[in-house]
């Protein structure tokens, strides 16, 4: 294995460093590294072949890899990839990556690093919301312990485009930037005792509002001064009163009220 | 439970209900409660409280001696459900909810 040529990202970046290659119809396998993640390019006559970064393959590897802003590289002259995922020209490929960039850079106004932990926003503004399946996914992820790196890895998703998710979440105002140490984020899950009552509670809950639930509950219970694990219905009701008045769709507020009302009269009739 | 009238008279302890809306007053109240003269109070407090605001939520307890008198608001149609003491008032307020919710529904279509 021959190393040709070696440098830091922070002084030529990875867009740079593939044009140098083309231009000069090189072969053999561009490798970076930025500390935290590694990936490799392949170029036969300065065509780009092949790239993999971690899970991702093809020319996602390459936008991947082209947003990275240090770390180090180096080109292995004459090493041939294993498989061939791209077939597009460099020119091609540079210019999604300049378009990727720039989408980057405005990203990077808002969140500042792949580090930052996130978690729900209970204020939400918007009285209806709709999400993608992708954004759905991330959101589950979200809970004020991982980092916007972490859940990239969970699904596997390239972290350019969970940090898209990420803008777009904080756009609509459903998550906000916050740090809930893991004692904090325990103490949280704690609080929800495991009653039938919880549990039915949380998944009519969730139906009508998502994975915020859980929060939601303890912080109403919290707001109300309600122990819950109390049996007093009186309490409970109350809770699921207030916890319907929050739902914004009045159709689903009522599903859900429904469903508990049925819950709290079966619980009563047992009694 | 679909949220009817019925289900509100299930409830242990419910005596009965007035519905009044802007034009309609539908007054179920058992006849050991003296209710000849009382449509005329009804039809104030009704003007008093109706509001604007649609959706059901609001819920006014008024506890007098011996019975408690839970009103539900929605929009123009409000509901008055007269209640013993020993009544579970969680589950009235939870299931007078669903039927003001359901009367207004019908009462849109």
């Amino acid at each position: 294995m021959n190393i040709d040529i070696t440098g830091d990202i922070e002084k030529t970046r990875c867009p740079e460093i593939i044009k140098i290659l083309s231009l000069g119809k090189r072969t053999g396998r561009l490798s970076l590294d930025n500390g935290g993640a590694a990936g490799n390019i392949f170029f036969v006559d300065g065509r780009v072949v092949h790239a993999n970064c971690g899970p991702i393959k093809g020319a996602k590897a390459i936008y991947e890899m082209a947003t990275w802003t240090s770390g180090e590289y180096a080109f292995f002259v004459d090493d041939a990839a294993d498989s061939a995922t791209i077939d597009m020209p460099v020119d091609n490929i540079l210019s999604e990556v300049a378009d990727r960039i720039r989408q980057m850079d405005r990203i990077t106004s808002l969140i500042p690093s792949s580090e930052v932990v996130y978690t729900l926003d209970p204020d939400i503004k918007e009285k209806e919301i709709a999400l993608k399946a992708i954004q759905w996914r991330v959101l589950a992820y979200i809970d004020g312990t991982k980092s916007i790196a972490d859940i990239a890895n969970i699904l596997g998703v390239a972290l350019f485009d969970i940090m898209r998710i990420f803008y777009t979440l904080i756009k609509m105002g459903i998550i906000k930037e916050g740090h809930q140490d893991r004692t904090e984020k325990g103490e949280l899950a704690l609080s929800l005792p495991e009653t039938p009552f919880i549990e039915t509670l949380v998944k009519a809950l969730t139906n009508a509002m998502g994975p915020i639930s859980p929060i939601i509950i303890v912080e109403t219970a919290q707001e109300l001064d309600i122990d819950l694990t109390t049996d007093d219905v009186e309490n409970l009701a109350s809770l699921i009163e207030i916890l319907s008045s929050k739902i914004p769709k009045e159709d689903i507020a009522l599903e859900f009220l429904k469903t508990m009302t049925d819950w709290l009269k079966l619980e009563e009739e047992n009694i | 439970m679909k949220g009817t009238i019925k289900d509100l008279l299930n409830i242990y302890g419910v005596e009965g209900y007035v519905i009044t809306t802007n034009k309609t007053m539908q007054i179920k109240i058992p006849s050991k409660y003296k209710t000849q003269n009382t449509k005329k109070q009804f039809r104030d407090l009704y003007k008093n409280i109706t509001e604007e605001k649609k959706r059901p939520g609001n819920i006014i307890e008024v506890y007098l001696e011996d019975v408690m008198v839970t009103i539900f608001i929605n929009g123009s149609t409000i509901m008055m459900v007269l209640s013993k003491k020993g009544a579970n008032q969680a589950v009235l307020r939870m299931t007078g909810k669903l039927v003001i919710a359901g009367i207004a529904k019908a009462k849109d279509k």
